[in-house]
């Protein structure tokens, strides 16, 4: 197991190392002037040089690239335009924002999405079936942030139900929360839901055909046993790794979830950074987000080398 | 790992191209007697009929400005109503279906030229497989429409920009794919075959290999059209697709934020067209898969 | 304006002694209910609290509850005392003398002193947007450690209406924030509210700040200050910028208050007996402001062309939906000052005279970027009728939209590719005609001169403005000035626009004005 961690967390650095320079080169590459932005209001060109300067930027390519991996190093990714606060601090001051909702959403993801799964591949050609069917295609072609305005308009404008927006913290108040995170975690899980649900299916068909299902059946195991016991205990392993893109399509879809609903989680930073032309902002979220994705990569990798005995790591 | 061994059957089972002409016309038979893949292609004929013929015959200027008919609801007079400037939402609409359709053409037409080419030669030449797959994981590594944001907003906002930014953020995922079934087709005995008998490589990849690849392909480019028209109504909804007033469904969605309450119509008209397409789309690629890629996996 | 000219022609003759220690006529203001949380709802991204460096309606919607000034102006913008106890004015106009209230407390516990005072100023002169403003001053200094004076090189009539002015005022910083870098200010004040929170694009959090101490001369809250009192706890100030929500928002009481009510949906609340519409006519004048150091907004016969297509009824229309009134100029008609000089300028809505001027400029389809917002509503939805109209008449605009605070700041720089920015003019007018042309003048110059060259007349004609002791050359002085920038094309404003504010019924003491004041408002339970 050991060496199954290791090898996985070797073979991301080349894909961590390129991911640091594709950031460090796409800011490089935008036109305009950064000092100016920074310089505030009637900044002399002076005053601009020396903006300049203080970032570094009037040094060659090759020495802002090495003093770029040295702060990294440090854990230093800059700091926001903005906010005029380090990247990192802003990042990991809205990271349980983004996770709360995003641990809600996977919640109602699996919940929805593994049950109706079963569901349809227990009643496979049945009205269940069709319905459960039905309902993943249109989770995983309705467009989430115009679910997310339809709710608002439905929930919040007309029936005035729920906020139309912000977040409560829910270690303050746990009702707060629910409150207003609901809609935005029925939003963002809706396109997952239908993924897992058209997964699960076919694994379980899959599975519910093997000899040793069989066999159980033929023992005259009750159903549910079955099913709990020997089917989803095998089409669990290549949900497992369903669960490492889901996790990837939710932090993705908070992007614009965060944004339609003003939660002021790690999504709606970037977005805004990236209106507002605030580079070190854009770099550095982008960069964290990207980490943390292969970060959950290696994770999810390795949850399923541990679930599954028979994948071994030979290289290639 | 997974996907490569899944294709492995799928690819196989089509076989050398002697029998490939037949076949074609079973395929397409199986094809339209394919239910989702009915409604798929009857949903998205509607909308691209629709893109092309009804600007045609209306001819009604989507930013022509009317501010005696503001705020109108859908009806006989305005079949989508108006927005808060008098504008036709049908004809506002209708463009933003062409340019959705367009953008999402070119982005599947890029990724089939430039994701084979990559996925072909990582697949096939060993050598550079290494270095290509980690530009591809590393590109991936980024959520799709992060890296989008982060490519228009360093080149600009237009629709030729969104369209390279698209086909940038998706090409690695397709040339993954290509790449797998290279990888597999590569080991068969008729390929084995060709290069004993010392044909070339070109010759080799052109004749024996993509066309046996092209399944999985064509599966997922259909995937990718749904996603290039979701994801292009995303960047523009979040301001950072073509610039207003150009009708783009994400445009006129995010113009219409600021009426939810009193015109709902502005938003749910271009958001129902989107999901539509994106459904139409997401059934006909169900459809491929289901006949020309029976056991591939939903791909992301 | 009116009690403003009563103090300055006392002012005149001899000493002026501005120390309002009114008699206590009723006890002052105390909460009738404490606590709660008011949660307003503002329509802009806060993008600074530096109040000094930053002048935004959404920056000062925040911060003048945190800073206090010595000076500013009481609910009919004339210039009252806010931290200075007393203030006198020496009869050779060149000194300027304030005796500072003691025992007054930053959020951070320290007393103030005039050091911090000293510092703030100081401060200002390096980066404060309207450092002009101190131009004709030749130093300050503090005797000791409740005088400050502030010597002048030569008598300016309007240098009191200048020093109160709310729109970038010199606010009292702790002196260690002296050399603060511009928009990194601690938001360190002496007002009735502190900062607990500040999340740029999503909120602001404030508390009651304990330690706060009234302003002994007034009896109840007036304009920026007088007996400033703060009855609820926090202060959540949440940025709603759709208005659909901003409105749902009210009706179910999850805002209690918020800027800016759509025409559209003030019918609906009218009905609804839990919440109460506050109009504010003239709130400010929609403008946009030609940048002429990049083409093709650098060649004045182009700037004509644009001016000559406009059609502004359709464009208030489209950006209050109805709730406008024409407008010639920066100035309101009622005003002390209003002028409709250069209305031949305004409206001319001639597609032919445009298409004259623009042979006459040469000009061949270079594009017109439109710098907008999404944030305020008004102003996206006036770039989009410009832009149509502009096409109409054959120029190629494009529009480019950004969030509010990024169009501040790439207003503020002249390279960054911009035509006309949009924006609107609320402050400025009510603070009168000299705080208007400031706009125009170095080291602003919101039309970006070539060069930073300022146009020798404006320059000249805002010297007359400041230093004419009469003030019917005063007034003369700004009919010409508006002229001139009309005629140059240095601005093209639209028109005046009314906003509509809303509260809870059960916000109490919320009265209507330029910027939301929380002191002195508590919650009906």
């Amino acid at each position: 197991m050991l060496r199954v961690i290791l090898h996985r967390i070797a073979g991301a650095v080349p894909v961590v190392l390129l991911v640091t320079l594709i950031t460090f080169g796409l800011m490089r590459l935008i036109p305009g002037d950064v000092s100016a932005a920074l310089g505030g209001v009637s900044s002399t060109p002076e005053q601009r040089e020396q903006i300049r300067h203080n970032l570094g930027l009037d040094r060659p390519y090759y020495v802002q690239l090495v003093r770029w991996y040295a702060d990294l190093a440090r854990g230093d990714l800059g700091r926001s335009i903005f906010l005029g606060k380090g990247v990192t601090e802003s990042t990991f001051e809205r990271l349980p924002v983004s996770l709360s909702l995003s641990a809600y959403s996977l919640i109602i993801t699996l919940l929805l999405g593994i049950v109706s799964g079963i569901l349809a591949a227990l009643r496979q050609n049945s009205w269940v079936d069709q319905a459960a069917m039905i309902f993943a295609m249109i989770g995983i072609s309705l467009p989430n942030f115009w679910l997310g305005l339809m709710m608002i308009v439905l929930f919040s404008v007309h029936l005035g139900w729920l906020p139309t927006g912000g977040y409560v913290p829910f270690q303050e108040d746990f009702l707060g929360w629910l409150r207003t995170t609901t809609m935005p975690a029925i939003s963002l899980a809706l396109l997952q839901v239908g993924l897992l649900a058209r997964i699960t299916r076919s694994t379980m068909l899959e599975v519910l055909r093997q000899d040793y299902v069989r066999t159980a059946r033929a023992k005259g195991l009750p159903n549910y046993l079955v099913v709990w016991k020997h089917a989803l205990a095998n089409a669990l392993i290549p949900i497992v790794t369903v669960v490492g893109i889901i996790v990837s399509l939710l932090i993705s879809g908070a992007v614009v979830t965060e944004t339609v609903f003003s939660i002021p989680g790690v999504g709606q930073l970037l977005t805004s950074a990236i209106l507002n032309r605030d580079y070190p902002m854009i770099q550095g979220g982008l960069l964290f987000v990207a980490l943390l994705l292969v970060g959950i990569n290696i994770l999810v990798d390795i949850a399923y080398a541990w679930l599954d005995p028979r994948v071994r790591y030979d290289g290639g | 790992m997974a996907e490569s061994a899944a294709s492995l059957e799928g690819v196989a089972s089509h076989g050398p191209p002697a029998a490939r002409a037949s076949r074609r016309w079973e395929t397409g038979g199986r094809l339209l007697r394919h239910r989702s893949f009915q409604i798929g292609l009857g949903l998205f004929l509607l909308v691209a009929l629709a893109a092309v013929f009804v600007p045609m015959l209306s001819g009604v200027d989507p930013n022509k400005l009317s501010m005696r008919t503001r705020f109108e609801p859908p009806g006989s007079e305005f079949l989508f109503g108006t927005d808060n400037f008098g504008r036709s939402q049908l004809s506002r609409v209708v463009h933003g279906a062409r340019l959705s359709l367009v953008i999402g053409s070119w982005v599947v037409i890029l990724n089939a030229v430039f994701g084979t080419l990559l996925g072909a030669l990582s697949g096939y030449f060993r050598r550079l497989d290494n270095p290509l797959m980690r530009l591809n994981d590393a590109l991936m590594a980024f959520p799709a429409i992060l890296l989008a944001l982060g490519v228009t907003a360093v080149l600009g906002r237009s629709i030729p920009n969104v369209i390279l930014a698209l086909a940038i953020v998706y090409l690695p995922r397709t040339a993954r794919i290509v790449r797998a079934s290279v990888l597999v087709l590569r080991q068969t005995e008729f390929v084995q075959a060709a290069i004993a008998a010392g044909a070339g490589h070109w010759r080799i990849l052109r004749r024996h290999i993509l066309p046996n690849a092209m399944a999985p392909v064509i599966v997922q480019l259909s995937f990718l059209f749904a996603y290039a028209v979701l994801t292009e109504a995303t960047l523009s909804f979040l301001g950072l697709g073509a610039e207003p007033p150009t009708p783009t469904w994400g445009n006129i969605m995010a113009e219409g934020r600021n009426y939810m309450r009193e015109a709902p119509w502005i938003i749910a008209i271009p958001g129902g067209a989107l999901a539509i397409t994106v459904l139409a789309l997401n059934l006909l690629g169900d459809g491929l898969r289901d006949v020309l890629d029976p056991r591939l996996k939903i791909q992301q | 304006m009116k009690a403003w000219m009563r103090l300055g022609s006392v002012a005149a003759p001899a000493v002026l002694v501005l120390a309002l220690a009114s008699p206590a006529l009723a006890a002052p203001f105390s909460c009738p209910k404490k606590g709660g949380d008011l949660v307003f709802a503002g329509e802009a991204k806060v993008n600074s609290l530096d109040q000094m460096a930053s002048n935004t309606i959404s920056t000062r919607n925040v911060a003048m509850n945190i800073f206090e000034s010595l000076m500013t102006r009481d609910e009919n913008f004339n210039p009252i005392l806010e931290l200075a106890d007393s203030m006198t004015e020496s009869p050779d106009h060149l000194t300027y003398t304030f005796k500072i209230r003691e025992g007054v407390k930053f959020h951070n516990g320290k007393d103030l002193t005039t050091a911090d005072v000293v510092a703030s100023f100081d401060r200002y002169a390096k980066i404060g947007i309207e450092r002009s403003n101190l131009a004709n001053v030749e130093k300050w200094e503090a005797p000791d450690k409740y005088t400050f004076v502030i010597r002048m090189k030569k008598p300016q009539p309007t240098f009191i209406e200048d020093l109160s002015s709310f729109s970038v005022p010199i606010v009292i910083i702790p002196s260690e924030q002296r050399d603060a870098d511009p928009l990194r200010l601690e938001p360190i004040g002496t007002g009735p509210f502190q900062l607990v929170e500040y999340v740029a694009d999503s909120h602001v959090k404030l508390k009651r700040y304990e330690g706060y101490k009234p302003n002994p001369h007034f009896e109840e809250r007036t304009g920026f200050g007088g007996y400033k009192v703060g009855c609820v706890d926090t202060v959540t100030y949440r940025i709603v910028t759709e208005p659909g929500a901003r409105v749902a928002g009210l009706e179910t009481g999850e805002l209690m208050a918020v800027e800016d009510v759509p025409t559209k949906s003030q019918a609906a609340l009218k009905n609804n007996k839990n919440v109460v519409l506050l109009g504010l006519q003239n709130f400010w004048i929609q403008i946009m402001l030609p940048n002429t150091s990049f083409p093709p907004t650098d060649n004045l016969a182009f700037r004509k062309a644009v001016q000559a297509a406009l059609d502004m009824d359709e464009i208030m229309d489209a950006a209050t939906d109805g709730a406008y009134r024409l407008n010639v100029g920066f100035q309101y008609p009622g005003g002390a000052f209003y002028t409709d000089a250069g209305k031949e300028t305004y409206n001319i809505k001639n597609k032919e005279l445009a298409k004259k001027y623009l042979q006459e400029a040469g000009y061949k389809g270079e594009p017109l970027i439109l710098l907008t917002n999404k944030d305020y509503t008004s102003m996206y939805n006036a770039a989009l009728v410009v832009s149509e109209q502009l096409k109409a008449a054959g120029i190629n605009a494009k529009l480019d939209v950004v969030d509010w605070p990024t169009s501040v700041q790439r207003q503020m720089n002249e390279k960054t590719g911009w035509n006309f920015f949009f924006t609107g003019y609320g402050t400025q007018p009510a603070l009168g005609a000299l705080a208007t042309m400031k706009f125009f003048t170095p080291p602003q110059n919101v039309y970006y001169p070539k060069d930073g060259k300022s146009d020798p007349d404006l320059v000249a004609l805002y010297a007359e403005m400041s230093n004419n002791p009469d003030i019917a050359g005063r007034k003369a002085a700004f009919a010409k000035m508006q002229q001139v920038i009309l005629e140059r094309v240095y601005a093209v404003p639209f028109g005046s626009l009314t906003k509509v504010q809303a509260t809870r019924a059960n916000v109490k003491n919320f009265k209507p004005f330029r910027i939301p004041r929380f002191s002195n408002v508590w919650i009906d339970q």
